[in-house]
C-alpha cells in the first residue's frame, strides 16, 4: 500500500513538471478571436485560446507558457510592467461588427438598432478585450443604453459568436474575423468606421519560457510567413 | 370522485418529475444522429479530453483510495474530542461550490498562494498543469469516498475485529485480511461515486488548472470549449458522459448488495486465513 502511495505521488510530481518544457512543443496562450487562424499559421504549437484577460491571469499564476498573444494593448502592457513578458510586437488589427442570426429575428438594420427595446444582445464581459471594445463602440455610437439589452456577458468573444450561431439571441458584438465560420447561420451588420475602436493584436515571449528563441521566432513568423493566412482570415496589417 | 384526485395528483407529479429529469438527457441523444456522435468522438479535441480525463481521474482515485481508506478507518475506529468536527470538515467539499474550491486551491497552492513560495523553492509549480487537475479532482471527489467508507467501516462488527486481535493478528493484518474484504463492496461503490464526481469536475478545474487541450482540458471543459465552436462535438462528449454516468449509477447501486450477499463467505474466508 505504501508502495502504491509513493507511485501515485511520483506520477503526481511528474505531472506537475509537465508542460512548457524545453525542446517540447511551444505553448501559445492566445486571444480567443485567433482560435481558427493561428493553427493555420502554424499547426505545431499547443494552443490555449481564451479571453486575453484570463490568459494574463494564467501567466501571473505561473502557467507554463512560451508565447502570449492578446487582442488588447492593456493586458500585455500590464504584464510587461510586471516583468512577466518581453517587449510585445503588434502583428494584426481587427474591427467590430454586429452578428445577427440568419433571418435577423429582431430586424436590425443599422448598428444603432441593437439599442431598440426588446433586442436580446450578447457581448463579451467588461475586462475582456472584445467586451471593452464593444462598450467603446456603443459609446461612440451614442447608444450606451444598449447595455440594458444585454442578456449575457461572455468570458470571451467565441462565447458571443456561439450564442449568435445557436440563434438563442438577437445580436452579438463580435470581431469581423469571427463571421466567416458562422456565415451559414448568421448575418453581419456593419459598425461605421467613425465608431470603430482601434483593435491591435500583440504577441510577446513569456519571461519564464524555457524556449525564448523559438518563441520569438514564432512571433516573427506572424509578421512574415504567417501574415498571408492572417490576411486571408480578414485580419489587417498593424 | 374526490378520493380519486389524490392518486391522480401523485401520478401527475411523478410524470412531471420523470419527464423533467430525463428530457435533457434524452435531448442530447436526439439532437444528433448516433453515427455523427460516434464520429465526433474521434475528433482531436474529444480524444485529447478523454485521455486527460482518464489519466487525471485515475491518479486522483488512486490518491483517494490510498490515503482515504486508512483515514476513514482511523475515523471509524477512534473516538476523540472534535471527531465530529473533523468528519464534518472532510465532508465540506460535498456542499462547497466548486468555484470556491478552485479559488481556494489557487490561494493555497498557487504561485502567489500560501504554499506557493515553498513549492517554488522545490521547483514545483502546480497551477495550470495536469497536477492541478488531479488535485482539484481529488479535492472535490474525496468526500464521496470518505463518507461511504466511513459508513461501511463503522458498520463492521467490532467483536469480529477484536476476536482477530485476541487471536494474535496485528492491527495492520486485521485491516488487510478482515476489514478490507468485509467492506470491499461498499468501498468499491464509494470509489465509483468519487470517480464519477471526479470525471464531471468543472468549476475547480477551470479556475485552478485552466483549459489547455491535451494537458488540462478534461471532458467537461472540452464540452464548454466546444459549445461555442462546434456544438456536435459538445453533444457527443455529453452523450459519452451520460453513458458513463449511467454505468456508474448502476455499479454503485449493485456493488453494496454484492458485498451483503458475499458477507458470509468473506468473513468465513477471513476466519480461515487469520486463524
Amino acid at each position: 500500500m505504501l508502495r502504491a502511495a509513493l507511485a501515485a505521488l511520483a506520477v503526481l510530481a511528474a505531472a506537475a513538471c509537465g508542460g512548457g518544457e524545453p525542446d517540447g512543443r511551444l505553448t501559445v496562450l492566445a486571444a480567443a478571436s485567433l482560435t481558427e487562424v493561428l493553427p493555420e499559421v502554424d499547426p505545431e504549437p499547443r494552443y490555449s485560446f481564451a479571453g486575453s484577460d484570463a490568459l494574463a491571469t494564467q501567466i501571473r499564476e505561473g502557467a507554463p507558457a512560451d508565447v502570449y498573444i492578446a487582442a488588447s494593448l492593456r493586458h500585455p502592457g500590464e504584464l510587461l510592467a510586471e516583468g512577466l513578458i518581453g517587449q510585445p510586437t503588434a502583428f494584426a488589427r481587427n474591427r467590430l461588427v454586429i452578428a445577427v442570426p440568419s433571418g435577423n429575428p429582431a430586424s436590425i438594420k443599422t448598428a444603432r438598432d441593437i439599442a431598440k427595446s426588446g433586442v436580446r444582445l450578447v457581448m463579451a464581459a467588461p475586462g475582456v478585450p472584445a467586451g471593452d471594445y464593444a462598450r467603446s463602440a456603443l459609446r461612440a455610437l451614442g447608444e450606451h443604453a444598449a447595455l440594458e439589452n444585454v442578456v449575457s456577458f461572455e468570458d470571451d468573444v467565441k462565447g458571443v459568436v456561439g450564442k449568435v450561431a445557436l440563434g438563442e439571441v438577437d445580436a452579438g458584438i463580435v470581431y469581423a474575423t469571427d463571421i466567416a465560420r458562422i456565415a451559414d447561420v448568421a448575418e453581419t451588420i456593419e459598425i461605421p468606421d467613425w465608431a470603430q475602436p482601434s483593435i491591435t493584436y500583440l504577441g510577446a515571449v513569456v519571461a519564464d519560457s524555457p524556449n525564448g528563441q523559438r518563441a520569438s521566432e514564432y512571433i516573427e513568423h506572424l509578421l512574415s510567413g504567417g501574415a498571408a493566412a492572417l490576411e486571408a482570415a480578414g485580419f489587417r496589417r498593424p | 370522485m374526490r378520493r380519486a384526485l389524490f392518486p391522480i395528483g401523485l401520478a401527475v407529479s411523478l410524470a412531471l418529475a420523470f419527464v423533467f429529469l430525463t428530457l435533457p438527457v434524452a435531448a442530447v441523444f436526439l439532437r444528433a444522429s448516433p453515427v455523427e456522435l460516434v464520429r465526433q468522438l474521434g475528433s482531436e479535441l474529444a480524444v485529447d479530453a478523454m485521455l486527460v480525463t482518464l489519466q487525471t481521474s485515475t491518479i486522483a482515485l488512486a490518491l483517494i483510495l490510498v490515503v482515504g481508506t486508512p483515514a476513514a478507518y482511523a475515523l471509524a475506529r477512534w473516538q476523540f474530542r472534535g471527531r465530529s468536527v473533523v468528519v464534518a470538515l472532510t465532508e465540506l467539499p460535498l456542499v462547497l461550490p466548486p468555484a470556491v474550491a478552485g479559488i481556494g486551491l489557487l490561494a493555497a497552492l498557487g504561485t502567489r498562494g500560501l504554499l506557493g513560495g515553498t513549492l517554488d523553492a522545490f521547483g514545483v509549480r502546480i497551477p495550470f498543469t495536469q497536477a492541478a487537475v488531479i488535485l482539484a479532482v481529488t479535492f472535490v471527489a474525496s468526500p464521496f469516498y470518505l463518507r461511504q467508507a466511513l459508513v461501511a467501516l463503522e458498520a463492521l462488527d467490532p467483536d469480529v475485529l477484536d476476536a482477530a486481535r485476541t487471536l494474535g493478528a496485528s492491527p495492520a493484518r486485521v485491516f488487510r485480511r478482515i476489514v478490507l474484504p468485509l467492506s470491499g463492496g461498499a468501498l468499491g461503490a464509494g470509489a465509483t461515486l468519487a470517480w464519477a464526481r471526479g470525471i464531471g469536475e468543472f468549476g475547480a478545474t477551470i479556475l485552478f488548472a485552466g483549459s489547455l487541450q491535451g494537458e488540462t482540458q478534461t471532458l467537461p471543459l472540452a464540452i464548454y470549449a466546444a459549445f461555442d465552436l462546434d456544438r456536435t462535438v459538445a453533444l457527443a462528449l455529453g452523450a459519452l458522459l451520460i453513458i458513463i454516468s449511467l454505468a456508474v449509477l448502476l455499479t454503485a447501486k449493485l456493488l453494496p448488495s454484492w458485498t451483503r450477499s458475499s458477507l458470509t463467505s468473506a468473513s468465513s474466508a477471513a476466519r480461515s486465513t487469520s486463524m
